[in-house]
């Protein structure tokens, strides 16, 4: 059993606004440990590593080092060095003078001072760059001087804080070997802060994923891959397929209305689960085999392998009329002014809130000079409305008298809501001239525009993306007509890498083994 | 250690005391700007007086709104011309730019003084009548490399692409400079332009070398007015002050507004804001203009010009001289001062015109060699009769063909009697001010021709001798004095310094004697009997004089009674008017018993200097050398 | 971009008359004696002869120097604590102290300078205010205290703001660094922030040794008539004396120290070696 070297006793931080940034962290670090804070932004990672190195004070809790606690003690007396987000490497002094600044402090005699930089430039690999400015050094170079002058000091623990996020992605990947060759040869407690999965999943020891000042889980980088305990883990650690499911018995998982055989257990009878399937963990097979189906949707070439989206379920749905008609503008000669506007759907709950903007926009009004093709604004809208269904007309008027009247439609029979999938969408049938749609340069935008759809969350009444278009005329060649249009939530969709490429609109079944499935226990909000 | 973020106690004591000294002085103008009594250092009660008489002053506003006029459209131009030509200098060869970027920094690196005389020189040398647009002219100039200076770094962080990327879009270079880079660059624009207003605003060195006839900013009327103690300077300050704070709350609150204006979906800051500047100008403007307003068309027909330009000492003129005047007349007077003969001299050399002047003896002397002064006709001058005894038959013009004495008097030593024993004074005379026992206590009139005077008398010797040995004499005398005696050289301070007892010995004109003894009964007057310097300032015309008729008409007006009157009464120098001279020291009079404002007449130790412009550089620059010594 | 390259030229124009015509008539005159016309133009070097031969006017050039020095010196010893108390205090309050400290000099130099006058007079609001003290009363006006003192307040305004700049934008976690590698505050403070604010510092010198060494109407309102500077010489050169020539002589040579002094400070600032090994 390796010696516990830093504990960190229930600490609590918040900030001068208010806003706790650490609610209560226990965390225990042993020696010669690689130990990496992974979370998001704002989850207090770099918090909590700036308590340890002295910058901060924690409001509650205690910070315990070597046995001690060393809450007051001032930076400049702790057995830690850090490794600052941009180096802060001093501009006025050589590499040399940075890396010598701390022995300096210490008064070491100047020949054990050149001993110990020289050995320390080896290891980082400067060896010939003592004299350069530092100024003048490339990133990856300002990085390892900086982790030079940090070991230089011989701390019990480096601190690093996310040291390679101003790096580029092919530095990035070396030093992450070079950070880990440097730490397995001084031996000693590497704390990293970091919000790259991948950097702590490579380099680290043990991880500690942290979110809103909270730990979510601890462990190695194994263990947090393959067990993350919730969705927030699982979904920052690697990509995943997270799916609502039930737990109807131990190793008994439900979902997508199928029972499958999982290895999880120690649930409750029927509680409700997430369950995370890893993309690499899916195969995709012909549509009779699979222990689901569904059509592929979009196809992405990663390289070694395609990550190919299936969908298995659609969403919700709503389907439009769109009535195309070939209506000429009116043209008033005496002002030499032209004019038109179609007419349009409404939903009661609209009527309220309508306004002549709206109007305008909704009925597309416009009015032009046909010589100078310019537009004329409209003066007037003149109309009137009740909150019940019917057809009420509206008249624009330009200032030189030039008007057009069209009937605005209130209908209450715009939404269609799906309980399974918590959500609902809206449109409204529309009227649109042929030219116009020829004209889109943005149908599937436009369309979205001209029935006012949209959709939201039953749970929480967020917007919810509509993510499918589906008209079946040629927009090139559309004559005058009624045509249909299907607006389409986003249904359950499975990332899987593949090796073979599949086209969209493939029918495919998915396939995956017991071990493949982990169940979560569901975040409690 | 996040809590050295706060600022500690130490910490707010230093800022503490930090703003007590920035704002002290602030803080003193306006107090005293209400001050009822004339000391610069005691408060008599409070008192409106300053202003009546700062408002009452033409000179004096006219000087705020050329400030501000001047001010204002330096910063206009000048943010536009710098804006332009940074843009330009951002594209130009490298080898161009670098030589725009080192003369740009001539003006800037360069003391001021040696900008000042360059475009002094310049503009001489070119012919342009000093004024407004000379000053203009070189407000512009160093105004606009400060703009540059605030613009270019704004232009060089911008991305080049910017406008490739507008012109790509369809915009012509001209929209893509003013829809795409000036917008971008505008923070840089704004505080170019707010420095190059607060260095014109400010300007005091270049400004009082490169203007003239009668235009002048506040910088330069502060500096020519602050000789004498004069609480309209006070009142004058407190006015800008208060404009400067208007005018800062103006522009943090405007775009507070226009925030909530455009918040509430209406345009028009941005005009709002054109619309003030155009209202400040157009204010501006009619100011000056107002300010000739009150003439009238009378005055034009009969003079040929309703404006009179007037070149006076400064302190030198009755409370109610120009005002009366300028009503009874119908006209304007323009007026500046000067604070030295040569200053005067050397104004009108480099071709500034003026009116009337006031020089005195030998430098009229001077000036009528030269041919730079015009023949009076007698025939507009019906008051020349009353002119007093003493002052008839200079000896530099008894005809008075081309002067009319304004003021005259002498040089003598006004001492504090309770610490200095009069017996020792009226026994060393002169010498009095190289006796040890008086170290530290004496003034001298900051003046080669007085000081030089003082020392050839003391030594026996004519004030006039162009004697190399005695000059030298006279030198060594100075010298010896300078560095024994720690004298204090002043002009006008000399007033204010003698009656509030500040030392107890000075060289002084019995004018300003006059005033002294009148303020504090402890000074005495004496003129020493190694003899004096009898002196005279006479009114002249100068030859390039634009309006001679309303000139005449302004000398007839100060020889009269009244004129006279208020002249000497207020100013405490004796009078050229004998009626006024005699009530005035006569038993009722109001300096009965003032031994100074008479001068000593028929002494023959007396004399009149006479011009001698070799002897006088001499004199010059042994006297700099006498007051550099150490 | 080249449309916008024809904007310099203009401006070109203007530098070479209202700029380069000028100087060039400093160095004419400088070099000629007076009275020349085109016709007898004679250059001569009486006039720097004049001025370097004679004790007195040297005199006054060291004067004007040290007190320039002197101010100079004051001013960072001065601005340079203000700075640094407004720099590491909260930022919200540095912006309002810097904001009250660049207040007064929107306000007329020459009227600020003015009330110092009446402040340092023997009976003065000062003595007054140090006679509550049983102090004094000290004779003030028209010494070099006064001069040294007016030139500070016109001029530490500058010094405290350029050196305020380099600290305000000088990166936090270097000194966290330095705590880091175990330097106290104190080390922290000689080692990392005082050479990094040096920038400032110098910059600040610059602005602050420029005015000072040439100015005339601070020694003349407050030094009285007997404090005479290189600023005075000039100005009695040019508007009493009239001699325009030995004026400009003696501005050329005031210039050419002015640009030798930045040229120095400007070599300490790029030097390398000055911030080099600091132990």
């Amino acid at each position: 059993m390796k010696k516990k070297l830093i504990q960190f006793k229930n600490i609590v931080k918040s900030y001068e606004d208010g806003k706790v940034v650490l609610k209560g962290i226990n965390l225990d670090i042993y020696e010669n440990e690689f130990v990496t804070l992974l979370g998001p932004s704002g989850c207090g990672k770099t918090t909590l590593l700036r308590i340890l190195g002295g910058f901060l004070n924690q409001d509650e809790g205690q910070v315990i080092f070597d046995g001690e606690e060393i809450s007051n003690v001032p930076p400049y007396k702790r057995e830690v060095n850090t490794v600052f987000q941009k180096y802060a490497l001093f501009p006025h002094m050589n590499v040399y003078d940075n890396i010598a600044f701390g022995l300096k402090l210490k008064k070491e005699p100047k020949d054990i001072i050149e001993q110990k930089v020289k050995r320390m430039l080896k290891l980082v690999n400067l060896e010939e760059y003592a004299d350069r400015s530092v100024t003048a050094m490339s990133g990856g170079q300002q990085q390892r001087i900086a982790i030079a002058r940090a070991l230089v000091n011989e701390p019990s623990v480096l601190l690093l804080d996310e040291p390679l996020g101003a790096l580029d992605l092919k530095l990035r990947k070396e030093m992450q070997h070079e950070l880990k060759k440097i730490q397995q040869e001084v031996g000693i407690t590497f704390i990293y802060v970091t919000h790259d999965q991948e950097e702590a999943l490579t380099m680290s020891d043990k991880i500690v994923v942290m979110k809103e000042g909270e730990i979510q889980q601890i462990g190695t980088p194994t263990d947090i891959y393959n067990e993350p305990v919730n969705e927030f883990v699982a979904n920052f650690i690697g990509e995943s397929n997270i799916i609502e499911g039930m737990m109807i018995d131990d190793y008994k998982v439900v979902f997508e209305g199928r029972r499958f055989d999982c290895v999880d257990k120690g649930f409750n009878k029927n509680e409700v689960v997430d369950v995370v399937i890893r993309p690499e963990d899916l195969d995709i097979v012909p549509r009779g085999q699979g222990k689901l189906k569904g059509v592929v949707k979009s196809v992405l070439f990663k390289g070694v392998h395609y990550e190919t989206m299936v969908e298995t379920k659609v969403g919700t749905e709503i389907t439009v009329k769109m009535m195309v008609s070939n209506d000429r503008p009116v043209y008033n000669e005496a002002a030499n002014e032209k004019m038109s506007a179609n007419d349009f759907y409404l939903d009661v709950e609209d009527v309220e809130e309508l306004d002549e903007a709206t109007i305008i926009a909704r009925a597309d009004a416009q009015a032009w000079n046909p010589d100078a093709d310019e537009l004329i604004s409209i003066k007037e809208v003149d109309y009137e409305i009740k909150k019940e269904n019917g057809k009420y007309p509206v008249t624009f008027s330009t200032a030189a008298g030039t008007s057009v009247t069209v009937n605005m439609i209130v209908k209450d029979e715009n939404r269609v809501t799906s309980v399974e999938n918590e959500e609902e969408i809206f449109a409204v049938n529309f009227f649109k001239k042929a030219d116009e749609i020829q004209e889109s340069i943005a149908l599937e935008t436009d369309l979205k525009t001209w029935a006012n759809a949209s959709a939201w969350s039953l749970e929480d009444g967020t917007a919810v993306e509509i993510s499918d278009v589906k008209y079946d005329f040629n927009p090139e060649t559309i004559t005058p007509g009624v045509y249909d249009v299907t607006f389409a939530t986003k249904g359950y969709e499975y990332k899987i890498d593949t090796t073979d490429k599949f086209e969209v609109g493939d029918e495919v079944g998915l396939m995956f083994q017991p071990e493949d499935i982990h169940i979560m226990s569901r975040e409690q909000y | 250690m996040d809590n050295n973020k706060k600022t500690g106690i130490g910490g707010k004591i230093l800022l503490a005391l930090t703003m007590v000294f920035f704002y002290l002085p602030i803080l003193y103008i306006i107090v005293f700007s209400f001050n009822d009594s004339r000391s610069l250092t005691k408060l008599g009660g409070f008192s409106l007086r300053w202003y009546e008489k700062m408002f009452a002053d033409s000179t004096m506003m006219e000087a705020v709104v050329y400030t501000i006029v001047i001010a204002l459209l330096a910063t206009i131009i000048s943010t536009i011309a710098g804006t332009l030509a940074a843009i330009g200098l951002s594209r130009s060869r490298k080898v161009l730019r670098n030589i725009v970027e080192q003369v740009n920094n001539l003006p800037i690196m360069n003391p001021e003084i040696v900008t000042a005389i360059g475009l002094l020189m310049f503009f001489s040398a070119i012919g342009i009548k000093k004024g407004f647009l000379t000053l203009l002219l070189a407000h512009i100039m160093f105004c606009t490399p400060y703009v540059m200076l605030s613009v270019s770094p704004k232009l060089r962080s911008l991305d080049p692409n910017l406008a490739d990327a507008a012109l790509d879009l369809g915009a012509t270079p001209i929209q893509a400079l003013t829809k795409v880079i000036v917008p971008q660059i505008m923070p840089g624009i704004v505080s170019g332009a707010l420095i190059a207003f607060t260095m014109s605003f400010d300007d005091f060195i270049i400004s009082y070398f490169v203007t003239g006839n009668g235009v002048q900013n506040i910088s330069i009327l502060v500096y020519t007015m602050s000789k004498r103690i004069n609480p309209s300077i006070n009142a004058l300050s407190t006015l800008v002050i208060l404009l400067i704070t208007v005018g800062l709350i103006l522009a943090n609150v405007v775009p507070i507004l226009k925030e909530k204006k455009e918040a509430m979906g209406k345009s028009g800051g941005k005009k709002g804001i054109a619309l003030g500047l155009a209202g400040i100008i157009a204010l501006s403007v009619l100011g000056i203009i107002g300010f000739g307003g009150n003439s009238k068309m009378d005055a034009v027909a009969k003079y040929g010009s309703d404006t009179l330009k007037l070149y006076n000492w400064g302190e030198y003129m009755g409370e109610n001289l120009i005002n009366d005047f300028q009503k009874e007349f119908g006209v304007k007077v323009i007026t500046e001062y000067f604070d030295s003969n040569e200053m005067m001299y050397t104004k009108l050399q480099a071709g500034d015109s003026y009116d009337v002047l006031v020089p005195s003896d030998y430098m009229i002397q001077r000036m009528m060699n030269d041919d730079m002064l015009q023949e009076l006709d007698h025939s507009l001058l019906p008051n020349l009769s009353e002119l007093a005894e003493g002052v008839q038959n200079l000896p530099y013009d008894p005809n008075n063909s081309y002067s009319v004495p304004y003021f005259w008097g002498s040089v003598g030593i006004v001492y504090n009697h309770n610490n200095v024993d009069p017996a020792v004074v009226e026994a060393q005379g002169y010498e009095i001010l190289r006796n040890t026992d008086y170290k530290g206590r004496i003034y001298v009139y900051d003046s080669e021709r007085d000081s030089f005077m003082m020392a050839l008398k003391a030594l026996g010797y004519s004030m006039n001798t162009e004697n190399e040995a005695e000059i030298q004499a006279a030198y060594e005398w100075l010298l010896d004095m300078n560095n024994t005696m720690e004298p204090v050289y002043v002009t006008d301070e000399v007033i204010d310094g003698m009656i509030t007892g500040s030392k107890d010995i000075a060289v002084v004109y019995s004018g300003d004697a006059t005033t002294i003894l009148e303020e504090n009964e402890d000074m005495s007057f004496w003129m020493p009997k190694e003899g004096t310097n009898l002196w005279s300032d006479a009114m002249v015309i100068p030859a390039n004089a634009e309006n001679p008729l309303l000139a005449h008409e302004f000398i007839n007006y100060v020889l009269t009674y009244e004129a006279s009157m208020d002249n000497s009464q207020y100013v405490g120098y004796t009078s050229s008017n004998q009626e006024v001279l005699d009530e005035l020291s006569g038993e009722e009079g109001l300096y009965a018993e003032n031994e100074a404002y008479v001068p000593r007449a028929g002494y023959e130790k007396d004399e009149v200097f006479e011009d001698n412009p070799v002897l006088k550089k001499t004199l010059a620059e042994l006297w700099i050398k006498v007051k550099a010594a150490k | 971009m080249r449309q916008f390259r024809n904007m310099i030229y203009p401006y070109v124009g203007w530098l070479a008359v209202m700029v380069v015509v000028p100087m060039l008539m400093i160095l004419l005159y400088a070099f000629t004696t007076a009275g020349n016309e085109v016709t007898t133009f004679r250059f001569t070097l009486d006039n720097f002869v004049r001025f370097l031969t004679d004790a007195v006017f040297l005199d006054v050039l060291k004067r004007s120097l040290l007190i320039a020095v002197a101010t100079t010196i004051i001013c960072v010893i001065f601005g340079y604590p203000i700075a640094y108390v407004i720099a590491k205090g909260p930022e919200r309050s540095g912006f309002f102290w810097i904001m009250l400290i660049t207040l007064p000099t929107w306000i007329n130099m020459l009227v600020r300078t003015y009330a110092w006058v009446g402040i340092l007079q023997d009976d003065g609001l000062l003595n007054g205010f140090l006679g509550l003290f049983g102090i004094g009363p000290f004779h003030m006006i028209h010494t070099t205290f006064a001069v040294v003192l007016g030139m500070v307040y016109n001029f530490v305004p500058f010094m405290i703001l350029q050196i305020h700049a380099s600290l305000a934008k000088m990166d936090r976690s270097l000194i966290e660094a330095a705590n880091d590698l175990g330097a106290n505050p104190v080390q922290s403070f000689l080692r990392v922030t005082l050479p990094l604010s040096l920038p400032g510092v110098l910059s600040g010198i610059t602005l602050v040794f420029l005015p000072a060494v040439s100015s005339f109407f601070i020694p003349k309102l407050l030094g009285g008539g007997q404090y005479v500077l290189v600023g005075n010489v000039i100005e009695t050169q040019f508007l009493t004396s009239g001699d325009w020539n030995f004026g400009s002589a003696i501005s050329l040579i005031m210039a050419v120290i002015i640009m030798l002094s930045m040229w120095l400070t400007r070599k300490v600032d790029t030097d390398p070696a000055a911030g080099g090994k600091g132990a």
